[in-house]
């Protein structure tokens, strides 16, 4: 890895981060005038994450006054919000954002203590929104099924219900950690242990529920979803929809991502490998979110650079220093002046995308718009097709995996 | 197709027909629009759809599928419907502030605008509903409501860009422009 280069990047990934919030606090997905000028609570989230890795905790404390401000009435962070915090969601139900809310609360909240958690922990803040912490439990909670102890979502990371309608991986390991989170920010401030026992209890069975039924020994991975289409269905075996996902997807590593389960875990080793094995590109290399033959790859096919830092870090945290290389050191290869894109294609990919949604009639305005900047982008004389950049979220997962890198091997 | 599965939204629909039947046409409007607004008051603030800056559009119809489907196996538009749309249309034409109806192209956009203006107002926005396209089948009928495209300064030919790609628009301003 170029290490020079892997510095400007950081270091650019700061000023992005910093100049993509607004003073609302809200962080932008994509800039103002490109694709996401919105706030997504998913993105949000982890672009806090991002900031309190590079002890920008002003901010994200801002950002999280943002978003527990623009809670919905029953305890719900939903899909978008603008810039002043009105809904803005157009999609259903995305439950791993009202999960992650509560984990990157729980994140900062450990940050602002420190060494000396006992004396610095930021208490007022955590006490002035514990009812927005309680509601956004509750929320989570009234989504679980008590047959199998799983969280039910319609949307999940990708946004995609084909694959993530039921119990989806990465959506119960979002909301299982923000409970514990919500648990550990409650004992901090002497709130009702009757409470704090009770969701400690169902994020347990929740755990539990991730660890075995949506791990397969004899794939040796986690799987991406149990398809339930009514989270109420009882018995779930007879719901419409009763079937699972065995494809391999990024997110397969979320439990270990939001910390339920170490990266030592063979559970997790195996799934990194399988991940690996299907979804680095051997054409660009980077890391794919999951399978060409799902064919929702707006823009063509192609690595992404944030789950690429998000297994570049799996890779760090296992000392194995030639894969994090080979994943961040890609990171920082294909940055274009400094910048990250949401993902990278090749032309003949993005051309064969087009076709196909072309033909099929299911291209609309804003997929339209994307296509024309792609062609006119810089990235296309190389036979690359850059999309959406920069995007907050890569520049966020990337800032927290340089960090992590330069404190493990440096 | 009636399943058990499937019956909660043609069971409301057949609900209006038969509140039309029972209580009137009047009396099923107030009913619609309350449970537009109770609904509101449960999601919270907020908007539902694309946006170009104040303008709010549904690229499409939520739903004319439902809708579509129980007017086929109903056999045709129930006069009911109808008799509930010129009710808010007559408010309508009868109203100081004409730019606060719906411009309804079906029965359901009653309750679609009653939601949407409720959670527009808890966000401390007004709403105008400039224009709508109906869902149907082989109709290219479109109803505006010419006093809020007035009201909101647009004209009808802006309006009908927006409907080119979108099945119901509305202009979002902030609550104090009366």
């Amino acid at each position: 890895m170029n290490r020079m280069e892997a510095h400007k990047l950081y270091e650019n990934s700061v000023k992005i981060l910093k100049e993509n919030q607004h003073e609302n606090g809200g962080f932008y997905a994509s800039p103002p005038g490109t694709r996401y000028p919105f706030i997504y609570p998913r993105d949000h989230s982890i672009a806090i994450l991002g900031a309190i890795s590079a002890d920008l905790m002003d901010q994200a404390r801002l950002g999280l006054e943002f978003i527990l401000n623009a809670q919905k009435p029953l305890g719900e962070f939903s899909q978008r919000y603008d810039i002043d915090g009105n809904d803005a969601s157009y999609k259903d139900l995305q439950i791993d954002g009202t999960g992650l809310v509560l984990y990157t609360l729980g994140k900062y909240f450990e940050a602002t203590g420190g060494s000396f958690f006992e004396e610095m922990a930021d208490r007022d803040f955590v006490l002035k929104y514990w009812s927005t912490i309680r509601n956004a439990v509750e929320f989570i909670l009234m989504n679980k099924n008590e047959e199998v102890d799983l969280i039910h979502t319609i949307n999940s990371i990708h946004e995609y219900p084909a694959y993530e309608h039921g119990f989806e991986i990465y959506a119960n390991s979002a909301c299982c950690a923000g409970v514990f989170s919500a648990v550990e920010m409650g004992k901090a401030i002497g709130a009702d242990n009757n409470e704090l026992d009770r969701w400690k209890n169902e994020a347990e069975k929740v755990k539990n529920a991730i660890l075995t039924r949506m791990y397969s020994p004899r794939r040796r991975s986690f799987i991406k979803c149990i398809r339930v289409k009514d989270k109420n269905s009882k018995p779930i075996a007879y719901d419409a929809f009763a079937s699972s996902v065995i494809d391999v997807d990024a997110a397969e590593y979320a439990p270990a991502y939001f910390e339920l389960i170490s990266d030592h875990d063979m559970k997790t080793q195996a799934t990194v490998k399988r991940i690996h094995r299907h979804l680095w590109d051997d054409e660009i290399g980077g890391l794919n979110r999951y399978p060409e033959h799902w064919n929702r790859n707006n823009g063509g096919y192609g690595p992404w650079c944030h789950f690429t830092c998000e297994l570049a870090n799996h890779f760090i945290e296992n000392n194995a220093q030639d894969l994090a290389e080979k994943y961040l050191g890609w990171v920082v290869d294909m940055a274009h002046n400094y910048q990250l894109p949401e993902h990278i294609s090749t032309i003949q990919r993005f051309e064969l995308w087009v076709e196909d949604y072309t033909n099929a009639e299911i291209l609309r305005d804003s997929k339209i718009k994307m296509i024309e900047q792609t062609r006119n982008h810089p990235k296309w004389q190389d036979g690359l097709a850059y999309i959406t950049i920069p995007l907050i979220w890569p520049h966020a997962e990337y800032i927290r995996a340089y960090n992590n890198y330069m404190s493990k091997f440096e | 197709m009636i399943r058990l599965e499937n019956m909660l939204p043609k069971a409301l629909l057949t609900g209006v027909l038969k509140m039309v039947d029972l209580d009137g046409p009047e009396k099923t409007l107030k009913w619609l629009e309350g449970i537009g607004k109770d609904l509101a008051e449960i999601e919270g603030a907020g908007f539902e759809g694309a946006r170009d800056n104040n303008i709010l559009y549904l690229p499409i119809c939520p739903f004319g599928g439902e809708l579509i489907e129980f007017i086929e196996i109903y056999g045709g538009q129930p006069a009911q419907f109808k008799q509930v749309i010129e009710v808010s249309d007559n408010k309508r034409d009868n109203s100081d502030n004409p730019w606060d109806f719906p411009a309804l192209s079906n029965i359901l956009g009653v309750l679609h605008y009653s939601y949407v203006k409720r959670r527009a107002e808890m966000a401390g926005f007004k709403i105008f509903n400039l224009g709508c396209r109906s869902p149907m089948k082989d109709s290219d009928y479109i109803a505006y409501n010419e006093q809020a495209i007035e009201k909101v300064n647009m004209t009808k030919e802006e309006v009908d860009k927006y409907l080119e790609k979108a099945y119901c628009v509305f202009k979002i301003e902030p609550d104090n422009t009366e």
